[in-house]
C-alpha cells in the first residue's frame, strides 16, 4: 500500500533523513519510532506530498506522490505534528470544509461527521469554537479531519501528544480499531505506544532505520537483561551495601527518596538469575522491610537504546581499533507509580551519574 | 478550489478584517467624495474612480495581507498542501475571495454614483466601464498582494511590503511627466496602472487596457503559484 524506496532528504547542509526504503503492506499498522529530529515527520511528509524528496520515491498504492499528486492524497488522510486548524472555525464548520476540500462525494455528509465525531469523542463540542478547545480536543479535531472521507491510508504524527492518560487511552484504542480496515503509519516518542497499537515498528535514529520488526520479535533481540525497583525502608547507604552483597545482583543504585525513611533502588540482576527471593532475604536478615517490589519487564526503550548502543559500539570497534568501546552503561527505566501513567513514560531518561548515551544527535555520522 | 474561496470568504467576516477593509475603503471613498463633489459643488465621476484607484494603494494591503501568512504560522497551509487540490486551485480560491470582499465593499460606492446621478447626467455605459476597468485594476493590486503574502509568515510585513510595492508603482506613475526620454516613458507607462486609466476616465471602454490589467493579475497568481509549489523543496 505504501511504498518508499531511499528516499533522502538534505535541508541545506543539515540532514533530515537519509535513504530511508520501506514498504507497508495494506491493513497494517507501523510505528516509527525514534527520538526528537529523527526524521519521522521528515519521512510523513515526504509520503504525503507536504515536502519533495532529494532524491528517491514515495508511492501511495502503486500511484507516486510526486507524478500525480491529486490522486495519491486523495487516499490519504494526514494528521501532521501540529494539527492544522483554522481557529476561528468552529468544529462543525471546520469538518465541513474539510469535507469539501477533500471533493469527499460517496458518503452522507451529515451522517459522516456524526460517525467521526462519536468515534474521536468530539460530539459535544461539535458547535465550539475551535481557538476555545484545550489542547487534547484540538488534537482530536486534527484526527477528526485526517478520518474524513474514510481514506485507505492514515498517516498520524504522534497522534497521541498533548492528551492525558485517559484520553490517550481512548485515542489509542480509536487507532487500533481504525487499523481494522485501513493501512495506518503513526509515530511517536514513546515506545509502550507502538506496542500497544502497532504490529510493526520501524526504529529510526538520525535519519536511517536501524531496526525494523515486530514488537514482540525487537524483545527477544535482546535477552538476559533483568531489572527491579525496589522500595526499602531504612538508610540509603546500609541498604545498597546489603542489595549489593545479594548474591547474582550486578548492580544496584537508589534512585529516589520514595517516602520518609525509605528509598526506591534500581537493582540489576546478572543474566538469567532470579535474585527476588535471595535479596528478600537478605534484606529481611538486616531489618529492612521491602515496601514494595517492581519487576521491570524489558520494554522498548530499553531496546531502543541497546539498538542505538550496538550500532555505536560496532562502529566505535571498528573504526577506532584498539580504543576500548565505552561499555557498561546502565539505562535507567522511567518508572511510575500510577498504572495509568506508566503508558506515557518519555523515551530516555538517564541517571545522573551514569555515562551519557546521546541519543537524540543529529549531525554527525556516529551511529 | 470553492471549498478554499468559501473558507476564506467567511474568515474574512468571522474576524474584523473584512469589516476594517470595508469600512477603511468606503471612509476614504466617502470623504473624497465629499471633498471633490459637495464641496465644490460640482458633480464629478471621474474624481470618485480616480480617488478609488489611489485609495486601493491603503486598502488592498489589509485585505490581502493574511492570505498566505496566516495560513503559513497556524500551519494550515500543510493542511492545504496536503489535499487533493493543486496549487493553482489553492491561490484561485483565496484570491476570488479577496477579489469577493473588495467587490462587497464597492457596491457600496454604488450610492455615491446615485447621488451623483440625481444631480447631473452622467453617462451610465461610462460609469459601468469605469467599475469594470476598477475591478480589473483592483485585480492586480489583489494578486500582487498575495503573492506577496505567500512570501512570509509575518502579516504585517506583508502588508507593509505590498504598501511599499504599491507606492512604488505610484511613483512611478508621478515620474512619467518629468522624464524625457522615450524609452524611459514606455517602460513608465508600461508598468503604470493609473496612466493606462485615464482612457476609462474619458467613457472610453479599452478591451487592450483592460486585458493589460487581467493578464498582470494572471501573472502574479501564477508566480504564487510557483511559490507554493516550491516551498516543497525548501
Ligand atoms: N524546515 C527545516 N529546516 C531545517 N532542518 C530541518 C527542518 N525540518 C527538520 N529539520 C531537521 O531534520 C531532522 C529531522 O527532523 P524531523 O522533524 O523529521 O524529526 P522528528 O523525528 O519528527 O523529530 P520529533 O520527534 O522532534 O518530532 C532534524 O535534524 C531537524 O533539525
Ligand atoms: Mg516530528
Amino acid at each position: 500500500m505504501i511504498e518508499v524506496s531511499s528516499l533522502t532528504k538534505t535541508y541545506g547542509k543539515k540532514r533530515g533523513i537519509d535513504r530511508i526504503s520501506f514498504v507497508v503492506e495494506e491493513g497494517d499498522i507501523v510505528g516509527f519510532l525514534g527520538p526528537n529530529g529523527a526524521g519521522k515527520t521528515t519521512t510523513m511528509n515526504i509520503i504525503t506530498g507536504y515536502l519533495s524528496a532529494n532524491s528517491g520515491a514515495a508511492r501511495i498504492g502503486g500511484v507516486d506522490v510526486l507524478e500525480d499528486p491529486v490522486e495519491a492524497k486523495k487516499k490519504i488522510g494526514y494528521l501532521p505534528e501540529q494539527p492544522p486548524l483554522y481557529l476561528d472555525m468552529t468544529v462543525e464548520e471546520y469538518l465541513n470544509f474539510i469535507f469539501d476540500l477533500k471533493l469527499v462525494k460517496d458518503l452522507k455528509r451529515k451522517k459522516h461527521l456524526n460517525e467521526i465525531c462519536e468515534l474521536v469523542g468530539l460530539t459535544d463540542h461539535f458547535k465550539r469554537l475551535i481557538r476555545n478547545l484545550s489542547k487534547g480536543y484540538k488534537q482530536r479535531v486534527g484526527l477528526a479531519q485526517a478520518l474524513i472521507g474514510n481514506p485507505e491510508v492514515l498517516i498520524l504524527d504522534e497522534p497521541t501528544v498533548g492528551l492525558d492518560p485517559k484520553q490517550i487511552i481512548e485515542i489509542r484504542n480509536v487507532i487500533k480499531n481504525l487499523g481494522k480496515n485501513r493501512t495506518i503509519i503513526l509515530s511517536t516518542h514513546i515506545l509502550q505506544e507502538v506496542s500497544a497499537i502497532c504490529e510493526r515498528v520501524l526504529v529510526i535514529n538520525n535519519g536511517q532505520i536501524v531496526a525494523d520488526d515486530k514488537p514482540e520479535n525487537l524483545s527477544a533481540l535482546i535477552t538476559g537483561d533483568r531489572k527491579l525497583t525496589v522500595r526499602v525502608s531504612g538508610p540509603r547507604d546500609s541498604v545498597r551495601r546489603v542489595l549489593r552483597g545479594v548474591e547474582g545482583v550486578q548492580y544496584a543504585e537508589a534512585t529516589i527518596q520514595a517516602e520518609r525513611g525509605s528509598y526506591d533502588f534500581l537493582v540489576e540482576a546478572q543474566p538469567n538469575v532470579d535474585i527476588r527471593k535471595p535479596m528478600f532475604s537478605a534484606l529481611a536478615r538486616s531489618g529492612y522491610p521491602i515496601l514494595q517490589l517492581k519487576s521491570m519487564e524489558l520494554s522498548l526503550e530499553d531496546i531502543f537504546i541497546k539498538l542505538v548502543e550496538e550500532k555505536k559500539k560496532s562502529y566505535v570497534s571498528t573504526s577506532k581499533q584498539g580504543k576500548k568501546p565505552k561499555s557498561d552503561l546502565h539505562v535507567n527505566v522511567s518508572e511510575s507509580t500510577s498504572a495509568d501513567f506508566d503508558d506515557i513514560a518519555p523515551l530516555v531518561t538517564k541517571n545522573e551519574d551514569e555515562p551519557e548515551i546521546d541519543v537524540s544527535r543529529t549531525d554527525d555520522q556516529t551511529f | 478550489m470553492s471549498a478554499i474561496f468559501k473558507r476564506d470568504l467567511r474568515g474574512y467576516f468571522s474576524s474584523p478584517l473584512g469589516f476594517v477593509f470595508v469600512a477603511a475603503f468606503l471612509i476614504i471613498m466617502n470623504l473624497a467624495f465629499y471633498v471633490t463633489n459637495i464641496l465644490s459643488g460640482k458633480e464629478n465621476l471621474k474624481t470618485v474612480f480616480s480617488v478609488m484607484l489611489y485609495g486601493l494603494i491603503v486598502v488592498i494591503p489589509i485585505l490581502t495581507m493574511r492570505t498566505f501568512s496566516e495560513d503559513y504560522k497556524q500551519r494550515t497551509d500543510q493542511l492545504l498542501l496536503t489535499s487533493p487540490v493543486k496549487a493553482s486551485g489553492i491561490v484561485l480560491g483565496k484570491f476570488f475571495a479577496a477579489l469577493t470582499v473588495f467587490l462587497i465593499g464597492l457596491a457600496f460606492t454604488v450610492i455615491q454614483v446615485i447621488v451623483i446621478a440625481a444631480f447631473g447626467t452622467p453617462n451610465m455605459g461610462s460609469v459601468i466601464g469605469n467599475y469594470i476597468a476598477v475591478i480589473a485594476a483592483a485585480s492586480v493590486y489583489i494578486a500582487i498582494g498575495v503573492f506577496i503574502s505567500s512570501l512570509t509568515e509575518n502579516q504585517l510585513v506583508a502588508a507593509i511590503a505590498s504598501l511599499g510595492i504599491f507606492v512604488g508603482i505610484l511613483l512611478m506613475d508621478f515620474s512619467y511627466s518629468l522624464v524625457r526620454a522615450d524609452w524611459l516613458k514606455a517602460i513608465l507607462y508600461w508598468v503604470s496602472l493609473y496612466r493606462r486609466f485615464n482612457t476609462f476616465y474619458l467613457g472610453v471602454f479599452s478591451i487592450a487596457d483592460f486585458f493589460y490589467y487581467i493578464s498582470i493579475s494572471a501573472v502574479f497568481v501564477f508566480l504564487t503559484v510557483r511559490v507554493l509549489e516550491k516551498k516543497r523543496w525548501s
